[in-house]
Parts: C-alpha cells; structure tokens; sequence
C-alpha cells in the first residue's frame, strides 16, 4: 500500500486505545490532506496522482536526500537555551498544501490584521485614542515591556511603524483559521521558509512541478524594494543592514540567509557606530552612512545609551538617530508592544475603531487578568488554561497542568499574566519510521507592506509538533487557481537593481576571513602530517628500532608539537585524539570547529559550496567515529584533507576585495608557520643520514614539495635541498619565500596599506631576513644539533607571529568595548 | 512668595586613558511648570560636542542628548538655570477626599486618570513588593483622608529610616531599603512609590533640587549642595483634574517654594542627571558632582 493510502486508512480509523501509537487521531481535527470522507482535499487534486503513487520507502529516501542537502547548505538552528550548538534545521519532505479557495480568506484576513497592527501601533505611540477611551486597557500598553517610552515621544512618530510582521496560526476542526501569537518585534522565519522550498522542489521535482504553486522569489524582491524605500526621504541611493545579534543567536542562519539573498550587508553591533546623529557603518578607516536597518536585535538590546545599558549587540545612539529621522529601523523599536498576548482580546474592537471594519482573523481566547471580569475567569479555570505572562515568551503553565502558586502569582501582579484556550489545531502527515503520521501543525504566514498595503507571502513556514514540541518545519504550497497566476500576486519587479552595492566590508568580517584562512591551513596541514605519518605507522609501528621506525617516532613528535602530547603509545589512538578530541589545542577537531565558526560569522560572504565541503568533512569525521579500523584513520583524514581542499576552490572563486586578501594572507601566514613548526620539530636534531633521509622526505612529502624535489634533485636528499626548496624556492607555492612575496601582494591590495605601514615594514624586515639565509650555514650541525636552523626557526616564528598581529591591529582593529558611566547616586 | 534660584549643577567624568568617543543623556534643565518659571537655562559641555539635541521626553521632560568624539580624559557637564519658584498651593478639598478615590482606576470620571494609571504599576527601579504593601497599609487605614494618609506615611518614613549614605548603593533594592531602615533621598523616594503604587496609588519619582540653609551665622558653603528626589502623588480634584502632591520623606515636608523641579518619570532611570556610554581602554574612571543652588 502505498503511503498516502496507509494514512488515509489511519486518519479515518482512528486507533481507540488511549494509549496508541504516536499518531492516534483526535476526534474531531481537522486534517489537512485527507477530508472526512477520505478524499484528497482540494490543493492536492492537481498532483493526486503522483502523491498517491508515492512509498514509505520514497519518502524514508527523499527525507535522507533533504537531511543532506540542508546540511551541504549548512542550515542550522540553535535553541535558545544557554550554550546550546547549532542544531541541524529540521525540514519533513511532506509540505503543507492549501488551495487558492483556501488561501484567499487567510490572506485577506492577514493583511487586515497587520494593517490594523500598524495603526495600533501608530495610536499607542501618538494620541494613544485606544487608551483614553478605553478600548485598550491602559495597564495592558504601559505595564508591557515592549512599550518603550523612549519611542514614545513626538519626535518619534512615523505613520507605518510596522513594514513586516508574521502571524502564528493554527487551524480548528472547523478548518478555520485562528491567531496564536503575533510577532513584530524582529520577526524570524522567512529565511528558512526559502530554504525549505530551495531543498523541497529539488528532493520532490515532479510534484513540485506539477503542483503550480506561488514561487516565493518575487516576495523577497518585495521586501527588497520596501526595505530600500523605507530609507529616509533625502537619501539617495541608500544603504541597508541587516543587524544580527550574531552566529550565536537563535535564527543566525535566517539572518544570514535573508542579507545574501536581498544583497544587503549582514552586520553586527560592533561594525556600526553613531556620529553627528546618524548611524555609520564601519568600512576600512572610512564610515560609510547607514539608512535603514533590518533589526535581527530585540528593541531592549539595541541601544545601550538608552535602553538597556548591559547590551553590546546594538549601537549606542541608536534611538536618538531613529527620532531625528537619519535612520529608519524595520520593525520600529517600539513595534514590540504589539506581542502582548493581553492585546488579542481587546483587538477586535480596535480593528472597529480603527479600521472601521470587523475584524477578519479570530485570536485565540484569551483573557487579561489585569481586568476585573478576565481575572474572575483566569483564577476560575486557571488548570485548565495556558497561563503565560504578557511579555514572557514561555508558557508558565501550560493546560491541564497544576502549577503551585500560580494562583498566588497572578493575584500578586495581575496585570502581567493572561490565560488562553489551548489552541486547537489541524493535524498533517510527517515522515516518520513507520510511514506517514498525523502531527498537530502550525502555520507562521509573513505579511509586508507593500506600497501603500500590506501584502502577505501566499506560502510561510509550517511547524508539526510530536509530545507538544516543534519536530520539524514544513514548506507551504498554495497553490494557483489558473495555471498563468502572477507569483505572489505581483508583478515581477524589475530585475533587483542594486541600490548599493553590498561590497563594503565591515572589519569584523575581514577579520573572520582571514581566520578562516588560518584555520583551513592549519587543518590542511596537519591532515598532511597524519596520513604521512600514519603511512608510516602501517609499516613501522612493529619495527621501532628500524629506520622507518625511528623516522615515524620523530613524524609523532612533530605531531604532539603541534597538537600536543597524546597520552598512549598507541599511534592510532594519537591520530584519533589529533583528529577528533574537540578541545585539544592545534588539533584538527579544534581547527574545523574555528574554521566552521568564521564560515558561520561572514555566511553572506562565502558561497553555499563551503557548506557541502564542510558537510563532506563532517561525513569522514562521522565515519571516523564510527569505525575503528586502523585504515578508516587514512581513508577519513583523507577526505577530510579532499574537503578542507575544496575550500580553496570555492574561495577561489570570490571577488577580489579586501576580505579575500585577507583570507589568502591567513593561509600564508599558517602555512609558513606550519612549516617552520614542523621542520623545528625534525629537522634541528641529526639522527644520523638514513634515519635523516627518511625524516626529509616525509617532510618533503608534507610539504607538497617531494614531486618537484625528486626532480631537481633525482632522488638525493640533503637537507640543504630540502631547505632550499622549502625556504628559499620564490617559484614553490609552499615556500616562505612564496609566502612572503604573495603576502606583499596581498597587504598592498588593502585599503589601509601606506606602504610603511607596521605590517608593511615587519614584513620587509621578514624578507631581509631571508633573503640573508644560506642554506648551508643551516644546513651544518654542531655535535647533535643544528643550532643555525633552531636559531632561524625560532626568529622567524616569532617575527611571523608578530607580523600576525600587526595585521589584525591595523586591518581590522576591534574598536574599544563600551562602558557605560553615569548613574551618580543621588543624595541630599 | 516667590524663590529666586541661580542652580549649577556640574559632573565632571575623569578617565585614567583616553576617551574616544562619549555619548550622553543629561536630564538639566528645570521644568516649567504652574508653580516654577524657568528664567533661563544652559548646558555646557567640555569638550565641546560635534553633535548636540534637545528633545522632549514621553513625560514631558527636556533632555539634552551629545557626542563628543575628539579624545578626552576628561568630560564635564555643566547645567545653569535660574527659576523661580512659586508656594504651591493646594485643593484642600481634594486632599480631604478618602484616600481610595485617589485611585486612577477607581476614578474614570476624572479625564487623566487614564494617563496616571502608568504611575500606579511596577517600574524597573520600583518593584512591587509586599513589605512596601505592609508598610504603607499602616497609613493609609480605610477612609482616611488623602492628605492625611500621606503625611503621616512620610512622617513615617523619615522617622524610622537613617539617612545614611554608606547604607545603600545605586543597585540597592527596595526590599533592601526595607530591611536597613537606611538609605538616602533615592532610596527613600522610590521607597514611597512601592508604598503607593502597591495600593493603587498613581506616584512618580521627581528629580531636582533643594535649597539649603546655612546654620544660624554661618556663610552658604558654595557647592555643598546636591542633587535631590522626592515623590509626587495623584490627587484628583474637583474641576481641574488630578493634581499632584509632592511630598519629601527625606526632610520630612511637602515640597515647597525651596523645591527646584527638574523632571519626572516612573523612577530614577527615566531621569538620571546624566548617564551616557563611552569607547575607551580606561580601567577607570573618578566621577565628581558639584551642586548649587544660590537664592538670588
């Protein structure tokens, strides 16, 4: 039977055990893929036949290709519990699909409700009408902490505070529509609702093609032209932000996603800074004006001069330049007051006020125990109800739950809490291991203003619940009564003319590129180390006293120099702890894991390929994990080196701008100083000229330099060879003689290069230093050691580490820390 | 009678290292208001500014916002303004009325009862707490007369509370104020706020400065003065709307025509004298305070 079948089968016989199987229906839910009378419903008609035709065995594929093309893309999300990683974006193959009929209503009721949103907001933030007559209660607006009074002044009014808003929903078993939550402040989600189409027509091509749903590209080209028209009136040609927290917050990948995709710059606190009024954006010793911020940042957080005063993730400043009209934030920062849950019973009545017109989209029930009617009801039912205060995101006490002192604590401050009706809501199939399963589903619709109106996404992101926890999102398909509908509705604006280009980089990014490069060559080079070393280990490990045996037992300490000492005479068990050990200093673990943090921080800079060749590495690092073969070391270390190496094809390819420089420097700067590290580690002490040999032509080896060694030498290896090739060689790409050159180059592409800058002269006097070596005086041991080499060595990691630095200080300095003063006690 | 006052009210910020950049919020210059003319007013600020604005806060306020961005070590704020300032007087009728029709929500037949609803809730400064609630319920028995019932809570007050300035800090909280019986005009004010506001009172914080009077012989210190807090309370009156009664449990008095008014907000962080945030290295920072009101 095939899925879709076994479903319906299962929707319309619902399991009587109380007990059942995850997916046991309730009487009474409304499914959104099967009517009562076990027919498709309407949006499926068009691709019944292929959605029917599909198996479990199908879906259990498409939902391995979605897990791993949402990790080649790198989509992550990260709870907002403390110290919690990056999850994986959770996506279900199955999307949620609404006919035109059934989207019509919906989307009227969501521009009139946010439209209404707008003019609350407006009301609340001028004449307060709603206050005064008491259509409002005023404790509701003035006991909320969205309500900023530093927004509220006449200086700051604007009459379309609220530019992009979205709506949670859930669908009752009428199948109608009814509001959970409404979200203004800096709303999240558009991002991956893009994503999950992105990955859900290529896993699903021929449904998605026959579907004819709405394609979500002109929506985003919407939001890009009403960002840009948002901007202050006398700015020509203006620049847009989009401000993120950073790649620790909840949505980062969201934030990321949404400034690549509009072409804006993705910044964050620190790259902003206030002068005369306005807001200015941090670009390479100049500061370039900021117009019109997309806020990712809480309105609490994004002005420590005014609000609250702990915060760094927003620019001091901030409200004073959004009152004078230099710079227009999207959400307004007061839009927060419009998530007060103790606004939804009050709203109908202000839609008749204010719009004049009943209000479409019903609230859930809900009720404000701050009045005197609600707070009879909110104490009377109050195990029965979801219990929440009105500015808390968490649920205090959810229904049919006892909570001891609720009660105690409503009465305390009753304005701060409301009670709702749980929300009832539809179910949908979701790909589970037996087959498809009815899961409670949500729907986050996004509504922007658009011109002079509102215009909602015909698409959104759904969410199916399993124990009452989100499990994974869905894509929204609606889909379009005739064939040749205008996508969205509009009319394709013209092809996205760029209002600024999005080449100014801000510092931080710069900085994060030039780790990036540092981190994927130290990688890469100790990846190199490994599968030499481990070469050796294969025929060695047996024989310590041969000379392979010895030159494997120096490979090792090169090895513990770099990432530090194993505890085991074990190699496999060095390799492994090198290779996977998290929190070993130098190691490959730690390596990727910085590496995967830079990528993270400047993801709008770097192409979507570095995400599949860092999913490549997280395979070979899964398979390590899980096969301890001594062959899988090899075979893993190898494909991590293939994926860390991608990396450079896919940089390759950026534009040549000062980020890129940036980025080739690191590598330069690592791979010197990788070779240096290693050829200190085997090189300074003689061993004797077998076991020496055996030693440089591993180093040779590592280094990417025996093809050419062989060549030039025929197969003799001295170490003044060695050297000459390795230090001196301009022509070998692994030389530091290369290196040096190349960084010359790189240093002059920058914008705050004098010519004698610090950088500059530290690198000449490296230059000079080389350019003084001969190969021969290093190449000369006194009794066991080679003092000339270490002597060499020591200097040049010293002055490279210094050159490091300088680079950092004068190419992306951090800008002081904020402090904040003030606060004398007062005192008579 | 009418007061005469020239005030200087300066803070000066020293830093140990060099200040690039300095943003501020200063909260200088007095209010006008039915009982206090302000004659003229003016801040200076050292180094001058690049940027400057004066704006008009949500509870009317004026507030001085500047920039300065050329490097310093040290930032002073300078606020002259000369005022008058008139005896208040009361609606002796309105302060005759219970003490629970005083309340905002109790009155929606007086037109700003709407708007004083802010000042009965909670404030980040002035948490409801219920040894306020227990404290204040002792003055404020049932019926008693509004004016009455707070005089005698301000007796109160300033009968069992130390004025200490080693008892509390800037993050002290009400409940700590509670429990030493000590704190200064601060405390003391936000302490009363909790009282009333628990009990559905509408109180706002004010921000300003008292006259001092030397001992008998002695000269007026110049610069001995400082900055000072009370509470004003809704009282809704007959025709004209809530009025507001101040009152100063610090001294132990209704404020009077010694009174200079600053500002007011729901507590001292809607309106601290100065506050900002600096970009600096500096480790530290010394900050001085000079006050003086000088009768003219």
């Amino acid at each position: 039977m095939t899925a879709l079948r076994a479903y319906a089968a299962r929707v319309n016989q619902p399991t009587l055990t109380p007990d059942g199987p995850s997916g046991t229906v309730l009487a009474g839910t409304y499914d959104e893929v099967i009517a009562p009378d076990g027919t498709l419903r309407p949006g499926w008609a068009g691709i019944a036949e292929n959605a029917v035709q599909l198996t479990d065995e199908e879906l259990r594929r498409v939902r391995g290709d979605v897990e791993r093309f949402l990790a080649d893309d790198g989509v992550t999300y990260t709870p907002a519990r403390d110290g919690s990683d990056a999850e994986p974006w959770r996506l279900d193959p199955f999307p949620l699909i609404l006919s035109a009929e059934e989207w019509s209503p919906l989307e009227t009721g969501l521009a009139q409700r946010v439209e209404l949103l707008n003019a609350l907001l407006v009301d609340l933030y001028g004449p307060q009408t709603l206050l005064s007559r008491g259509i409002v209660p005023p404790a509701v607006v003035f006991g909320h902490s969205g309500f900023l009074r530093v927004a509220a002044r006449a200086s700051a009014r604007t009459d379309r505070p609220l530019l992009f808003a979205a709506t949670d929903l859930g669908r009752n078993a009428d199948g109608d529509w009814v509001v959970a939550a409404d979200r203004a402040q800096a709303p999240s989600g558009v991002g991956y609702a893009m994503e999950n189409r992105r990955v859900i027509s290529r896993v699903l091509p021929d449904l998605y093609r026959r579907a004819g749903l709405h394609r979500m590209a002109p929506f985003f080209q919407a939001l890009r032209s009403t960002l840009i028209e948002a901007a202050p009136e006398d700015r020509p040609n203006p620049r847009v932000v989009v401000l993120s927290p950073g790649s620790h917050s909840e949505t980062a990948y969201d934030q990321a996603f949404v400034a690549s995709s509009l072409g804006f710059p993705l910044v964050e606190g620190s790259d902003l800074t206030m002068r005369d009024g306005a807001v200015w954006m941090r670009v390479f010793g100049r500061l370039e004006r900021v117009d019109v911020i997309l806020r990712r940042v809480d309105a609490a957080w994004s002005d420590a001069l005014e609000l609250r005063k702990d915060s760094q993730l927003g620019v001091a400043g901030l409200s004073e330049a959004v009152r004078r009209g230099t710079v227009r934030v999207v959400n307004g920062l007061g839009a927060g007051v419009l998530e007060n849950p103790a606004l939804l019973p009050y709203l109908s009545q202000a839609c008749e006020v204010l719009l004049d017109e009943p209000l479409r989209l019903p609230s859930v029930q809900t009720w404000w125990a701050g009045d005197p009617v609600g707070r009879e009801v909110v104490l009377d039912r109050i195990d029965e109800l979801v219990v929440r205060t009105i500015d808390g995101a968490d649920v205090v006490s959810a229904a049919g739950e006892q909570t001891p002192g609720l009660r105690e604590r409503v009465l305390a401050s009753p304005h701060r809490f409301v009670a709702q009706e749980p929300l009832a809501l539809s179910q949908a199939p979701a790909v589970g291991a037996d087959g498809l399963a009815p899961h409670p589903v949500t729907l986050r619709a996004f509504t922007l203003r658009h011109g002079s109106g509102y215009r909602p996404m015909v698409g959104g992101l759904a969410s199916v619940y399993a124990d009452g926890r989100p499990a994974a999102s869905k894509d929204v398909w609606v889909i379009k009564d005739v064939p040749d509908a205008l996508d969205q509705g509009v009319a394709e604006l013209l092809p996205m003319t760029h209002a600024r280009e999005p080449e100014a980089l801000v510092p931080r990014v710069v900085e994060d590129l030039f780790w990036f490069g540092r981190y994927s060559e130290r990688a890469e080079d100790l990846l190199r180390l490994i599968l030499t070393a481990h070469a050796g280990a294969q025929d060695f490990r047996s024989r310590p006293h041969s000379v392979g045996g010895a030159a494997l037992a120096v490979l090792m300490d090169a090895i513990a120099s770099l990432a530090g000492r194993v505890d085991s005479d074990d190699h496999d068990e060095v390799f492994r702890a090198v290779l996977l050990e998290p929190r070993r200093r130098g190691g490959v673990a730690q390596s990727l894991a910085s590496l995967r943090r830079s990528a993270q921080s400047v993801r709008d800079q770097l192409s979507s390929d570095t995400w599949h060749a860092l999913g490549d590495v997280d395979r070979a690092v899964g398979q390590l994990r899980a096969y301890r073969y001594s062959h899988q070391i090899a075979e893993s270390s190898g494909r991590m080196l293939t994926g860390v190496l991608a990396l450079q094809g896919v940089t390759a390819n950026m534009m040549r701008d000062p980020g890129w420089h940036m980025l080739e420097a690191g590598r330069l700067v690592e791979r010197s100083l990788q070779l240096a590290q290693l050829l200190r580690a085997t090189a300074v002490v003689r061993r004797g000229i077998d076991v020496d040999r055996e030693v440089h032509t591993a180093v040779l080896t590592i280094s990417e330099s025996v093809v050419t060694h062989r060549r030039r030498y025929r197969g003799y290896v001295r170490l003044r060879g060695v050297l000459d090739l390795l230090l001196l060689d301009p022509d070998n790409p692994r030389s530091v003689a290369f290196a040096l050159a190349r960084l010359g180059e790189h240093l002059a592409a920058m914008p705050g290069s004098t010519g004698s800058s610090r950088p500059e002269r530290l690198l000449a006097d490296l230059r000079d230093e080389l350019a003084a070596v001969d190969v021969a005086e290093l190449a000369v041991a006194e009794g066991e050691r080679r003092v000339h080499l270490e002597q060499f060595l020591d200097i040049f990691v010293d002055r490279m580490s210094r050159f490091a630095t300088a680079v950092g200080e004068v190419h992306f300095a951090a800008p002081p820390v904020p402090r904040v003063f003030g606060f004398a006690t007062v005192q008579e | 009678m009418t007061q005469h006052y020239r005030v200087s009210h300066r803070t000066t910020y020293s830093y140990d290292d060099d200040v690039s950049d300095s943003l501020g919020i200063a909260y200088l210059v007095p209010r006008d208001l039915a009982w206090q003319k302000v004659v003229s007013q003016e801040i200076s600020i050292d180094p001058e500014p690049g940027d400057r604005s004066s704006d008009v806060d949500y509870y009317g306020n004026t507030v001085t916002y500047f920039q300065v961005t050329e490097p310093h070590r040290v930032l002073s704020i300078h606020g002259l303004s000369e005022v008058e300032v008139f005896a208040p007087v009361y609606d002796e009728a309105a302060l005759a009325q219970p003490w629970e029709q005083a309340r905002p929500a109790e009155r929606p037949d007086v037109p700003d009862a709407w708007q004083a609803l802010d000042l009965t809730l909670p404030s980040p400064l002035v948490p409801l707490v219920p040894g306020a609630h227990e404290y204040a319920a002792a003055s404020l028995t049932p019926g008693r007369p509004v004016g009455e019932a707070l005089t005698d809570l301000m007796h109160r007050i300033h009968a069992e509370f130390t004025y200490d300035k080693t008892a509390t800090t800037v993050t002290s909280t009400i409940d700590d104020v509670l429990g030493t019986r000590a704190g200064v005009c601060q405390d003391f004010a936000q302490l009363t706020l909790s009282c009333l506001r628990s009990h559905g009172l509408a109180a706002r914080y004010v921000s300003g400065y008292l006259a001092t009077t030397p001992p008998p012989g002695k000269e007026r210190i110049v610069g001995a003065d400082a900055t000072h807090a009370w509470a004003a309370v809704w009282i809704p009156g007959e025709s004209t709307g809530g009025g507001w009664l101040a009152i100063d449990p610090t001294n132990d008095q209704w404020a009077n025509d010694r009174y200079v008014t600053v500002a007011w907000g729901r507590d001292y962080g809607d309106v601290p004298p100065v506050k900002g945030v600096i970009f600096t290295e500096a480790k530290k920072s010394t900050l001085r305070v000079e006050v003086d009101v000088a009768p003219v």
